[in-house]
């Protein structure tokens, strides 16, 4: 019988092939019930293929949940069904992307997935819709182009990224690219890598003021330096550690300002041992490496990777790889050549602005392709295949912001090469602009999403395609960056206006929403972190960015940037803006507050009474949470003014405020004392698990016990900002929390056939 | 070999409201979806609106994917299947995709969102291989995929001549016929009972 693992056999290198056919004699074994369901997951997203939404066979439709009945009960993980679709995540080392690849990738994606390729914001590609039985032969088939999907998810090391102008850059000390490449495949499947808690992430960056690499985002970050040493010029690189977005971002810590590239590899190796060895592992909520260095000191981990490195036994690809270094080169299609005449072409113009960077070699530029939320077709991609021959060959990368771009395009060509372009509908200009909006997959694909983050991207796409030409300059250069849920896979720490999705208990339903995070810093690698200001209903963010950008362009000063300008205006007057879009009329008034963007389904499982939300009683708990929120607020300011004290005791009011709401539910008598809220919130909410989330654990819930415990420890502004951003995860954790219990009362209620209100039910159990 | 192929796709083009906006199909799929409106296991709805001359908006479905597809600049309603389909030839196995893709036809006929603004016409069609392993793009397959095809436009227009161009000049694509039909049928209700088998 012909099959791909046959046909490709010869194309196909043999270590590849074992560790495919190894998962392929997994997922029979998995079939006939010999793979435990934990093992299987963690075998099948060590080979990227992820999970998706509705998986665990439950979708609510808009009216209920609803069972997904597919052929079979079997399960390819806990709680995740064999036959739901799931997503296929594919490692693209710093992405460089050959045309050939790009073909195959066009195939799988028409062939297994949607006829979308997905560029996500670690240069990765995504198919959705995958069965778990076609990854094999859709493995074999990347492998037969030099791809593999090894490591892409899982506790494992993640695609290494690197900025996508390196090497042609002009700003950069070298060119990073074979240094990311190196790297990427040292650490690829080393033993090791292999017993870490949590992912880990590594970048590359040409330089330290440019954004491209974001290495302050990374568990390992590296910036390229030269240094001479001895009257030599030596390269190295500025070493980063502990970094990372996630709930609670942190910034990275320098490890050593400079390491010479001979020993770049080792002392990955070493922080890879530490972190192995001394990362959390039970407590999948503080096991990414930045929780390791902030508990231990960036010192003191800085010391045990030295020891570390002292004990590694000799490998020859620590320095083998210079010669690749050396040797690596990339060629142009075309000869250099400038663009002799001034176009009249008005449209070519506005895209050669935005989507052009003149290289460092004369005569060439990178070309950006544009790609709406990231996404681009089979046909496009295998089309644009054929223009990347013609004009700049192999010279392809994706981006960090979900475009790809082209590379050693001769200036002469840029019409020619727009022109095709537009032909293929990937001419769309404004690349790095405001109207470049990025975004997680959030509630569409992903099972985490909280809400439509691709909704809101695609809804911002068609409101800014006509009119963000028209933006003051100041304007059009923001970035907005949307994440489905507080884990920031869309990067909206980094945004002018960053946007990550939350729920809010409204009038007796469930209502979208995205916490507004403003200020953060893309250049500089990710230089610093946005300011959370408050939470806006999905449906009025496109209201609050006008808002907000109005007020910018009114109210700054000479040439403030918007970063400047929301450091100076404050959060007090920040949140203003917020306010004045963060009401919800009653559904009766106007429902499409209660479905997401692109979505009309409505967005609670709760029973939304038409007609009678807007007279709903409001119960205590709705008081203590918002009373959170005004506590949290405060202490921002108090943050802000530098108040550090007083901010960490109004933060842990805030988490009081908010626990005390929650344990008031089933026992009414407690007071906003910590000493009686702590305790009476473990044995209620922790112990029980009734706190728990289903992907969090109880993770949000040890925020407010550590606060608790370590009360009087030092502080320094950076610990109060970690604090703060624990609060806030730990109040919007209540929030959830409080709907659930709602939504089961509800659900109860209804089974029941009783028509006590849920407030009433839960309520009428407190008093009880 | 074309006899173990399964993976098979259908698409009819538009014959007018090709300017419909996507995103309106959106409700239209959830309250499908909702309704239990089709056969097959009705998962979730994907929004490509965004991307130019994409697969549009998707009804994703176990079974296979259904969608307003844009692909070539030219709109159409789709559908492709998934897994194994049921039929002993390749032909049998297209009637009952045709089936699929006919059926959520006639909900959009009847749908009151859609059924003034758009119009499907069933006599012109794409019918392509979705495996290029099984049915790939080569002289060997085509030369197997023609009379296939044929026996199945016999069967959804036994009394009607048509045309077949199996031509392409990308020898990337899937193998594809592109099929024109004289007379062709107004309704999908008119077909429907022609690709019916036991089966479905
Ligand atoms: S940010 Fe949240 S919703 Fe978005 S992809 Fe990450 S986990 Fe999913």
């Amino acid at each position: 019988m012909t099959s791909w693992k046959n046909t490709l056999s010869e194309r196909i290198p043999t270590d590849l092939a074992e560790e495919i056919d190894a998962f392929a004699s997994q997922i029979k074994l998995k079939k006939q019930g010999k793979v435990d369901d934990k093992l299987f997951a963690e075998t099948r997203l060590r080979r990227g293929a992820y999970g998706q939404r509705y998986d665990n066979g439950q979708r609510h439709d808009g009216i209920e949940t609803r069972e997904l009945h597919f052929p079979t009960n079997a399960t390819k993980g806990p709680d995740t069904l064999w036959d739901a679709p799931g997503m296929q995540r594919i490692k693209i080392p710093f992405g460089g992307l050959s045309t050939e690849q790009m073909e195959a990738l066009a195939d799988l994606a028409e062939e297994y997935s949607d006829a979308i390729c997905h560029i996500t914001t670690r240069q990765d590609v995504q198919l959705h819709y995958v069965h778990i039985d076609d990854t094999p032969d859709l493995m074999r088939r990347l492998a037969a182009v030099g791809i593999t999907t090894r490591e892409a998810c899982g506790n494992s090391v993640r695609n290494v990224t690197a900025c996508p102008v390196a090497g042609v850059c002009h700003d950069e000390s070298f060119d990073i690219t074979p240094y990311a490449r190196a790297m990427a495949y040292f650490l690829l499947g080393h033993p090791d890598t292999q017993d870490f808690g949590r992912k880990f992430k590594v970048a590359f960056s040409g330089c330290k003021d440019k954004a491209c690499g974001l290495t302050n985002i990374h568990d390992l970050g590296l910036i390229a330096r030269k240094k001479v040493i001895d009257g030599k010029e030596k390269r190295g690189f500025e070493m980063f550690v502990g970094g990372g977005l996630g709930p609670v971002p942190y910034e990275a810590r320098l490890l050593d300002e400079f390491v010479a590239e001979e020993e770049i590899l080792p002392l990955a190796q070493a922080i890879s041992r530490v972190f192995a060895r001394l990362g959390e592992k039970r407590n999948r909520g503080r096991a990414r490496l930045k929780f390791l260095v902030d508990k231990l000191g960036i010192d003191e981990f800085r010391r045990l990777v030295i020891e570390e490195r002292k004990t590694l036994p000799h490998d020859d690809r620590w320095i083998g790889y210079l010669d690749e270094v050396r040797a690596w080169e990339e060629t142009p299609v075309r000869k250099p050549a400038e663009l002799t005449a001034v176009s009249n072409d008005e449209e070519f113009n506005v895209w050669r602005d935005s989507n052009t960077y003149g290289q460092r070699q004369q005569g060439y530029s990178v070309a950006t392709i544009r790609l709406p939320l990231g996404d681009i077709t089979s046909w496009q991609m295998r089309q644009l295949a054929d223009v990347a021959r013609k004009y700049c060959g192999d010279n392809i990368r994706t981006t960090v912001e979900q475009n790809i771009v082209l590379r050693w395009v001769a200036n002469g060509d840029l019409p020619a090469l727009y022109d095709e372009l537009k032909h293929l509908g990937l001419a769309q200009p404004g690349a790095g602009t405001i109207f470049d909006v990025v975004s997680c997959p959030g509630t569409d694909t992903c099972k985490l999403g909280i809400s439509s983050s691709r909704g809101l991207a695609g809804e911002l796409h068609e409101r800014l395609a006509t009119r963000y030409q028209q933006f003051d300059s100041a304007i059009q250069g923001l970035h907005i960056k949307i994440s489905g849920c507080f884990n920031s896979c869309g990067q909206h720490h980094l945004a002018d206006l960053g946007f990550y999705g939350v729920s809010r208990k409204m009038n007796g339903a469930t209502v979208p929403h995205f916490r507004v995070v403003l200020g953060g810093q893309w250049e500089q690698n990710g230089g610093s972190y946005g300011m959370t200001i408050g939470a806006v209903p999905s449906k009025r963010v496109p209201d609050f960015i006008d808002r907000i950008t109005g007020k910018y362009l009114e109210e700054r000063h000479g040439n403030e940037t918007f970063q400047a300008f929301v450091q100076r205006i404050g959060k007090r007057e920040l949140k203003k803006v917020v306010d004045e879009l963060a009401s919800v009329p009653p559904y009766a008034l106007d429902p499409t507050y209660y479905s997401d963007w692109r979505d009309p389904r409505e967005y609670s499982i709760s029973d939304i009474g038409v007609g009678e939300c807007a007279g709903e009683v409001v119960s205590r708990i709705d008081f203590d949470l918002n009373n959170a929120e005004r506590l949290y607020f405060e202490a921002q300011l108090a943050h802000e003014e530098g108040a550090l004290r007083k901010a960490d005791e109004t933060a842990f009011s805030a988490m009081i405020a908010a626990a005390g709401g929650l344990v008031r539910l089933q026992n009414p008598s407690i007071p906003d004392d910590p000493e009686q809220v702590v305790p009476e919130f473990r044995k209620r909410y922790y112990d029980t698990r009734l706190f728990f989330d289903k992907y969090a654990g109880g993770k949000f819930a040890e925020y407010l016990f550590n606060h608790h415990e370590q009360r009087n420890s030092d502080l320094t502004a950076d610990r109060v900002r970690l604090l703060l951003e624990e609060t806030q995860l730990f109040i919007e954790a209540t929030h959830a929390c409080n709907a659930r219990l709602m939504e089961q009362a509800d659900n109860e209620r209804k089974s029941t056939g009783d028509k006590t209100s849920a407030r009433d039910k839960t309520a009428n159990a407190a008093n009880a | 070999m074309i006899t173990d192929l399964h993976k098979l796709g259908i698409k009819f083009f538009n014959k007018s409201g090709a300017d419909m906006p996507l995103t309106d199909f959106i409700p239209v799929f959830h309250d499908w979806i909702q309704n239990n409106r089709l056969d097959d296991l009705l998962i979730d709805v994907a929004d490509y609106s965004h991307v130019p001359a994409g697969p549009g908006t998707m009804l994703i479905a176990h079974e296979g994917n259904y969608a307003i597809d844009e692909t070539g600049n030219q709109r159409g309603f789709l559908y492709y299947s998934k897994h194994e389909v049921p039929g002993d030839t390749v032909a049998e196995r297209l009637a009952s995709v045709c089936y699929r893709n006919l059926s959520a036809c006639k909900l959009l006929e009847e749908e009151e969102r859609t059924r003034d603004r758009m119009s499907l016409d069933y006599g012109r069609m794409e019918i392509f291989s979705n495996d290029r392993l099984h049915g790939p793009r080569t002289d060997e397959a085509l030369a197997a995929f023609k009379p296939q095809v044929e026996q199945f436009l016999n069967r959804l227009y036994p009394h009607t001549d048509y045309e077949i161009d199996y031509k392409n000049s990308d020898p990337r694509e899937r193998l594809l016929a592109k099929v024109m039909i004289h007379d062709a049928a107004d309704k999908a209700d008119t077909l429907l009972p022609r690709t019916r088998t036991d089966s479905l």
